[in-house]
């Protein structure tokens, strides 16, 4: 069994407390407006928001984090740093990531401390980086020694193990169609990590422009169990 | 090619220098009224974009300028099979200048591919009113084109640091037009960039009380961004739309910061 597999395990648990499970990136949106009820048209919105957002923002900030780091580049982190928080127009989203970001730095260092996420905290303290949980994990994986595609997927797969919890607490769904959907998004998320491997760095966030709407309109929902 | 710098002389906003080759060109200056504000119509290619243009713009306010930018009509990009049409705007805002940049829509037409990257470099003081509107191109059978791409990205930087980036990537055909997430049932789609110092949470929720009663037909995202800013994003139906909201917009703005009337670009 290769060494770095159990602390994946870890880091990708949903137990570890990065805040997750009060961020919906929109879906309390379309929830609220009737337009994701049930398994069908959850499955839908959360392919859309994997292949039309996940993949440009987060699923490649892994692939250039890591690129990075094997270069040893660490401006170009910080750059994609701000690059990406930069890029989440809906302020919920953008900082309810940034949070995130921050959480899973703290523990992330206490768990597997190295001079990347040293220099990352130092960075954020002085206000010079932001955080973002994209990079911090990437950059945990990397020193466990975690091939590219592999930190890839599972970076997707744990943000999107999230969503779907709490798409079961908020639509809700049966505990039973949750685990349905997260067996049937596993080969959407080996596409995912396909086209990560071979996309440009032009293509670095680019939005689906409903969801991005969706997710500004969220600051506007009255009734919410979820920050964004 | 298009060069654009403009100053300010004695409260009026004027050209510095203007140089412009090829297919873009501009009219002289308007003044609308006695603010000294400048307003430049530019006037686009008269057989609208094809295959592998490209062009580029460069915009510079000096110190205080006042500018409208605007164009004279629609801007067309017809069918391009192979290489895309690429535009390039780079903008310089110089402490206490105003842009309002406020394009008539880009029209797509079937298997039209466009990609334009705007930078724009603002200095502490500036602000910026920058907007886009997107749209496919009609067909005589009226079925509305589907264009195969339409990438559009803004970078601004404030005293050099990023402080937006904006990358809308929308391909009708791959996504699906219908499909939830993407353009959900619409065609059009606006937005609108506000940068200023004088932008607060108060005046993002008193614009948005102001214009929440038109939202009917379209879908509205507003959002503050991390610092001095504002972004507006509209998914509608029509043009006109998108124009009226953006406009509204525009209008409270103006009343509020400047107490200067709406901008009234009589085109037609």
């Amino acid at each position: 069994m290769d060494n770095y597999l159990l602390s994946l395990f870890q880091l990708c648990d949903s137990n570890l407390p990065t805040g997750a499970f009060s961020h919906s990136f929109g879906l309390e949106t379309y929830i609220q407006e009737n337009k994701v009820h049930d398994k069908d048209s959850f499955s839908q919105w959360l392919r859309m928001y994997l292949s039309g957002q996940l993949i440009y923002t987060d699923g490649l900030a892994c692939r250039l984090v890591y690129e990075a780091l094997e270069r040893n580049d660490m401006d170009a982190i910080w750059t994609l740093d701000r690059k990406i928080t930069m890029q989440a127009l809906p302020r919920e989203t953008r900082e309810g990531t940034h949070k995130m970001g921050e959480r899973m730095l703290t523990i992330g260092y206490d768990l597997y401390p190295s001079p990347t996420l040293s220099l990352y905290k130092e960075k954020i303290k002085n206000e010079e980086a932001f955080g973002h949980p994209a990079i911090v994990f990437t950059a945990i994986a990397h020193q466990l020694q975690v091939p590219q595609n592999v930190i890839v997927s599972t970076y997707l797969y744990s943000s999107i193990s999230s969503l779907t919890q709490n798409a079961v607490r908020g639509i809700p769904l049966g505990q039973t169609a949750g685990q349905y959907i997260l067996r049937d998004i596993q080969q959407w998320i080996t596409k995912a990590v396909e086209t990560i491997e071979t996309m440009d760095v032009d293509d670095f966030g680019a939005v689906a422009p409903g969801l991005e709407i969706s997710q500004m309109k969220h600051e506007r929902v009255h009734i919410r169990i979820f920050m964004s | 090619m298009l060069r654009l710098s403009m100053e300010k002389k004695r409260n009026k906003t004027v050209t510095k220098q203007v140089y412009f080759q090829g297919a873009f060109k501009m009219l002289r200056p308007h003044y609308f009224d006695n603010t000294g504000q400048a307003c430049f119509f530019l006037i686009n290619p008269g057989g609208g974009y094809v295959d592998g243009d490209r062009y580029r713009m460069e915009i510079t306010l000096e110190e205080e300028a006042e500018l409208i930018l605007t164009t004279q009509s629609a801007t067309k990009v017809y069918k391009t099979p192979h290489t895309p049409v690429v535009q390039e705007n780079i903008i310089h805002l110089k402490k206490d200048s105003i842009l309002e940049y406020i394009p008539d829509a880009l029209i797509a037409y079937r298997e039209a591919k466009y990609k334009q990257n705007t930078v724009i470099q603002m200095e502490r003081g500036a602000t910026l009113f920058y907007s886009d509107i997107l749209t496919p191109g009609w067909s005589p059978d009226g079925e509305w084109f589907q264009y195969d791409l339409l990438q559009l990205k803004n970078e601004i930087y404030l005293d050099g640091q990023l402080i937006l980036f904006d990358h809308l990537k929308l391909q009708p055909l791959e996504d699906g037009v219908d499909g939830i997430g993407y353009l959900e049932g619409y065609t059009h789609l606006g937005s609108m960039i506000i940068i200023s110092e004088q932008v607060t949470s108060d005046v993002v929720q008193r614009l948005y009380d102001e214009v929440e009663k038109d939202f009917s037909d379209c879908k509205v995202g507003l959002s503050l961004m991390n610092e001095g800013g504002f972004t507006v994003r509209i998914l509608a139906h029509s043009t006109q739309k998108i124009e009226e909201l953006l406009a509204s917009c525009s209008a409270f703005l103006r009343k509020e910061w400047y107490d200067r009337a709406p901008v009234a670009l009589r085109k037609y």
